[in-house]
């Protein structure tokens, strides 16, 4: 070989060598500079996803971390029919196909016993299909005649993970899944009203789940990456990435054991009396928390839509009452408080009119003739013609100032929202029976909540708070991120007159309207009330709201409870509180005072023999 | 000095030619080596996270069925099915200790234990050897 050849092949090579690399240079500059922008396009389209990674809502607690609502996962299966024809089409010997075909049956049958479907039906969706879409969308099969193979048949909706996972275990070819979160609460209607529920499109409706939606719904996130041929993320290939923020969870300050027994005592209530509502409320009175409120009619929130409307209202709330001889506490409050009376001042409750500013007015009847009767015996006994005295000795315009400091006229700014404020006219509105009248408890309406809580007010020392629903938020690692504290919104009464008028209160249950609804030891303190309904513009004989609203201990309230019960059926007789709302009232007491260890104030004999024992 | 013959020039031209392709080649694969591996690593990553949403979604189910189980109602229904006969107590029923009951309970112990009759078994004559006092708050 001489050296000349050599010479000629090794530059021949290189040349071969540089026009490679031209060739590659130029094919570059074809990519990357004249062609670039439209390949971008197409692998924009190809290629490029963005995933959006739903936030998880957060749970909804009662105060002892018992979850009321949180998020499950559930699957909705589908087969994509197209992707066993293609598996099958792939193996041409037709004894392997009827093998595979085989064998794909029998998985389907397995599949059809676990979606409790018929094999038909699941052997039905398997039959490949086409489906119209926009032509400007058809890119996807090659061919634009505005049908693309449907890849998407659905099969059972909300299959639980269990299921799925022994789904997914059969390796059946062409099952496609779609996983969703839907709202469960474990309690089914427990707590239905202060709850809510989140309808099928997730939109918070009611309760907790709307007013709170801001802590729960938390933040959804997003990847922005690109996908292989079957449609996997590369995620090598991310180029954007911005983490769901998972909502937070909200305690509310209901326990679910009190939320229980009220609820139950509704049901008994309801099945004894078929009202057309009612409503037990139970709180605590120095924080103004609510540990309890419940409705009568009521619904399951998992099953919302299968309640009807009235169901779903919080008449706690929402419904306006007169509040009767529960309303008794403003005159007597005020009057004690103002020191124009003393519980020993009398009163004579059996004359028929009364000089007041000049005018003779006629007294209200009462359920029973009295005579005179001092101040402790007027709240006792319910007098109607007693309140009228003593809001007359207060005079209008204090009687009034009094009772909006009750907070009556004026929303309770419950924090769950759709309240309403209730009737309370202004003195100048009065007609000149009013004076007369509203102490009674007639001429105002109100929600059992502002009933409640103007009860609570005299529990408490005076104060009225704001009936509180939330009692902190945590983020979803459990750390408390922000507490929720009682609010005090005015002092209604001083607190030596508070606990005076507590004491007359337990005169009640001791001799008065609920005689016999005491529970010894607990000095229970309350107010019945018995009110005609106005139908028509008339008060009714025989239809009436019945309620009981006290609290216990008398002299160290430990919860303050309501029960209102809005025209119930007596046999024979009138719905009075001691009839209707005192049993229920008595039995909540008994059980939350069990549950609740609330301590005697004073202990029976019985029990200072039975700590004698053992100690020798 | 004599300049070097051409074809000598083309030859370390290739040469360094050959070099630079190894040299490219290398970086080349070492590219892909590392994008395999940062590929690799992206998708453990996403499978992780993928296992970890898995059991965080198993795990609320697990809360809301435990939740479900421990519901009041249900509660009660298993009490009425597994004939318990479990109710909440009376107050009559109740016995209310006022003072400490590990504080009583304790005194009547050491009583026991420390009792003078215990405490003069060493003794002949029937005295007590030894006295001891106990402290009772």
């Amino acid at each position: 070989m001489s050296k000349g050849f050599a010479s000629n092949r090794l530059s021949l090579l290189a040349v071969g060598v540089l026009i490679c690399f031209m060739s590659v240079g130029v094919r570059l500059v074809f990519l990357q500079v004249v062609d670039r922008d439209e390949l971008l396009r197409f692998v924009d389209k190809a290629r490029r996803q963005i995933v959006v990674e739903h936030a998880r809502r957060g749970a909804i607690l009662d105060a002892r971390g018992n979850l009321l609502a949180t998020s499950r996962s559930e699957i909705t299966v589908a087969v994509d029919p197209w992707a066993l024809t293609e598996y099958l089409d792939i193996d041409k010997n037709p004894a392997h196909r009827a093998k595979r075909v085989a064998e794909e049956q029998a998985k389907h049958a397995q599949l059809a016993d676990l979606l409790g479907m018929s094999f038909a039906d699941v052997e039905k969706a398997y039959i490949p299909g086409m489906r119209s879409i926009k032509p400007e969308n058809d890119k996807r099969d090659g061919a634009v005649d505005g049908q693309t193979k449907d890849r998407w048949v659905k099969l059972r909706e909300e299959v639980d993970e269990p299921t799925f996972d022994k789904i997914t275990a059969l390796n059946i070819r062409g099952v496609t899944h779609e996983r969703v979160y839907r709202r469960v609460y474990p309690g089914d209607g427990l707590a239905a009203h202060l709850i809510g529920y989140l309808n099928r499109e997730g939109t918070a409706v009611t309760g907790a789940e709307h007013n709170f939606d801001l802590y729960l719904k938390g933040q959804d996130g997003w990847i922005e990456s690109e996908k292989d041929g079957a449609r996997r993320e590369m995620a090598q290939f991310r180029t954007r990435e911005v983490p769901a923020q998972d909502g937070d969870d909200v305690v509310l300050t209901i326990d679910s054991v009190v939320q229980h027994i009220i609820e139950d005592e509704l049901k008994t209530v309801a099945a004894k009396f078929q009202p057309h509502f009612a409503t037990i409320i139970a709180s605590d009175p120095m924080t103004g928390a609510i540990l309890g409120m419940a409705n009568y009619p009521s619904f399951d929130l998992n099953n919302y839509n299968k309640a009807p409307l009235e169901a779903q209202r919080n008449y706690a709330i929402t419904d306006r009452i007169e509040p009767g001889s529960t309303f008794k506490i403003v005159a007597a409050g005020a009057a004690l408080n103002e020191g124009l009376v003393t519980p020993y001042s009398t009163f004579d409750c059996g004359i028929q009119t009364i000089d007041y500013e000049g005018r003779t007015i006629k007294l209200p009847k009462e359920d029973e003739p009295f005579g005179v009767l001092s101040v402790a015996d007027i709240v006792a006994h319910s007098s109607n013609r007693g309140a009228a005295q003593l809001a007359m000795r207060l005079g209008d315009e204090r009687f009034y100032e009094y009772a909006r400091r009750y907070g009556f006229g004026q929303t309770t700014a419950f924090e769950l929202g759709g309240e309403v404020r209730g009737t309370l006219a202004s003195p100048d509105k009065w007609d000149g029976l009013t004076i007369s009248r509203m102490p009674m408890g007639h001429s105002v309406d109100a929600t059992p909540l502002q009933i409640h809580m103007a009860m609570s007010a005299v529990a408490n020392g005076g104060a009225l708070l704001r009936p509180q629903i939330i009692k902190e938020i945590r983020d979803n690692e459990g750390n408390v991120i922000r507490r929720f504290g009682p609010e005090k919104r005015t002092q209604v009464l001083r607190p030596a007159i508070a606990a005076q008028l507590a004491q007359l209160l337990t005169g009640v249950v001791r001799e008065g309207t609920a005689k016999g609804f005491d529970i010894p030891g607990f000095e229970v303190a309350g107010k019945t009330g018995t009110t005609q309904k106005l139908i028509d513009g008339k008060y009714s004989t025989t239809h009436h709201v019945a309620s009981f609203v006290g609290f216990f201990p008398a002299s160290r309230p430990e919860v303050v409870l309501s029960v209102i019960v809005d025209d119930a059926h007596v046999t024979g007789g009138t719905a009075y509180g001691r009839v209707v709302a005192a049993p229920a009232f008595k039995h909540i007491a008994e059980q939350l005072i069990q549950y609740l260890d609330i301590q005697p104030v004073t202990v029976p004999t019985r029990n200072f023999l039975a700590m004698q024992g053992g100690a020798r | 000095m004599k300049p070097p013959p051409a074809h000598a020039f083309v030859n370390r031209l290739i040469g360094l030619t050959l070099l630079l392709l190894v040299f490219s080649g290398s970086l080349g694969l070492g590219a892909v080596w590392m994008r395999q591996e940062i590929s690799q690593a992206a998708n453990r990553g996403r499978l992780l996270e993928g296992k970890m949403a898995d059991v965080e979604r198993r795990l609320d189910e697990v809360n809301a069925e435990v939740a479900a189980a421990v519901n009041p109602d249900v509660l009660l229904q298993q009490n009425q099915a597994m004939r318990l006969g479990l109710m909440s107590p009376r107050e009559v029923q109740v016995v209310r200790v006022g003072e400490s009951p590990e504080l009583r309970l304790a005194t009547k112990r050491n009583r026991e234990v420390f009792s003078l009759a215990s405490a003069s078994l060493s003794d002949q004559a029937g005295e007590p050897a030894f006295r001891v006092v106990t402290a009772l708050r």
